[in-house]
């Protein structure tokens, strides 16, 4: 069951198309996993779509005559092709569903590489200052505890994993930027799968570390 | 009929959106099956000084929010088929439109490299999923059946229809032949059997 959602604020926001990019990809997977968040979208859509298109105070200079001309002269046009709802993507002999949201990221995604231990990544690419990565932590994985530094966001795309901190299932939706230590690991049969992107990438320094810097923004606190 | 249409923003409709919503759904309505200009005007008149009061409120800059304006109900016009009254009220559907260009015209300003835009966040403006209503609309017309009220047809209908129909032709040919986008085709060859539809609906 999904227990971490989107704040109301981050809902409502995404609604007006006021959260960054990045952010908005990661509510936007979300909501299609999370039929409750979907619904209070919609419903922020609606009372904005009322608040956002008051009448308008002024005004008389404006000639809006030729734009409405000009715009009927225009051929009509057919909409976008719905993209799937969803897509299958297949790892070590494993099928995973991803979010509709996600879906056209698959496409430029890079290849599985195994990193240390039971931990498997595949980059993908979306451009700007962002790192984003599909992680995969098979049963019985974990990440040596580890601190790190940035904003970072994850979204637990299939499975189920723990940090110490707390529990998180299919379709949790995380943010952290803070210092903290965890342990991330997995017991699940299936592992873990999930979608993460950092703001900026994140180095250690020293020792055995470096080794997980490839992947240190995978978890978060 | 064509022309004249006048703008109605000289006596400005102050209801709230949700309080003219069936009324801008039936105009929509007639848009996407007629292309019925005057229809569109209520809606431009309603609408457009109102994208352009939220336009200018969150880019600050006239000369955007003018584009923004005309973005959004170029859009309007071009895919009013693709209105849903089941799915939303008017107002949210042409506000979430301007919202996506907004969104996408703001980051192109700000430079921003993610390769994020709005139809992936929002997929407002996609096509429906094949409809049913569309398959079975072609096949219950039969040439017999249209006979002549093919040829009330306005003439780009009629040239599209004919070329698919009578000279059994793909919809990629005929864009190739007429030198006009695919796009263009799939629209016309829409809006003629939907309208051929509706004269067979009155014929009878
Ligand atoms: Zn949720």
């Amino acid at each position: 069951m999904i227990k971490f959602h989107p704040t109301n604020e981050q809902l409502s926001q995404f609604a007006d198309g006021l959260l960054g990019a990045t952010e908005a990809l990661m509510v936007s997977a979300h909501c299609d996993m999370c039929e409750r968040c979907m619904a209070k979208v919609e419903l922020y859509t609606d009372a904005s779509a009322e608040i956002a298109l008051p009448q308008s105070q002024d005004d008389d200079s404006v000639d809006f005559g030729s734009m409405m001309h000009n715009i009927m002269q225009e051929e009509p046009e057919e909409g976008i092709q719905l993209t799937p709802k969803s897509q299958i993507i297949e790892l070590d002999g494993r099928t995973f569903e991803i979010p509709r949201t996600l879906t056209r990221y698959t496409k430029s995604m890079g290849n599985w590489s195994r990193l240390v231990g039971k931990l498997w990544q595949a980059p993908v690419d979306i451009g700007g200052e962002t790192v984003a990565n599909f992680i995969y932590m098979e049963k019985g994985g974990s990440v040596p505890e580890h601190t790190h530094r940035g904003s970072e966001m994850t979204l637990v795309i299939n499975g189920e994993f723990s940090d110490g901190i707390a529990d998180y299932d299919s379709g949790d939706f995380m943010i952290m930027d803070c210092n903290n230590q965890h342990t991330p690991s997995t017991n699940a049969d299936e592992g873990c799968l999930v979608f993460s992107i950092v703001d900026k990438p994140l180095h250690f320094t020293s020792g055995w570390a470096r080794l997980i810097n490839p992947f240190s923004h995978l978890f978060f606190k | 009929m064509l022309i004249g249409i006048p703008l109605e923003n000289n006596k400005p409709d102050v209801r709230k959106p949700k309080d003219c919503a069936a009324e801008m759904s039936a105009y929509l309505d007639s848009v996407a099956k007629t292309r019925c200009k005057a229809s569109f005007a209520k809606i431009f008149g309603y609408f457009a000084p109102r994208l352009r009061s939220y336009a200018l409120k969150q880019m600050g800059n006239e000369a955007i929010a003018m584009e923004l304006v005309q973005d959004t109900m170029s859009n309007v016009w071009q895919k009013a088929h693709l209105f849903n009254s089941e799915k939303g009220s008017p107002s949210t559907w042409i506000f979430t439109i301007a919202r996506n260009i907004r969104f996408d015209m703001l980051r192109k300003l700000q430079n921003r490299k993610e390769d994020v835009c709005s139809d992936d966040l929002w997929p407002i403006l996609c096509e429906q999923t094949a409809d049913p209503k569309e398959t079975s609309l072609e096949e219950k017309i039969t040439l017999e059946q249209v006979g002549e009220l093919f040829n009330e047809l306005p003439l780009k209908q009629k040239a599209v229809i004919e070329a698919i129909y009578i000279d059994g032709k793909s919809q990629q040919e005929v864009a190739d032949e007429l030198c006009i986008p695919l796009g263009t085709v799939k629209s016309r060859t829409r809006l003629a059997l939907q309208r051929l539809k509706d004269m067979l609906a009155t014929h009878d």
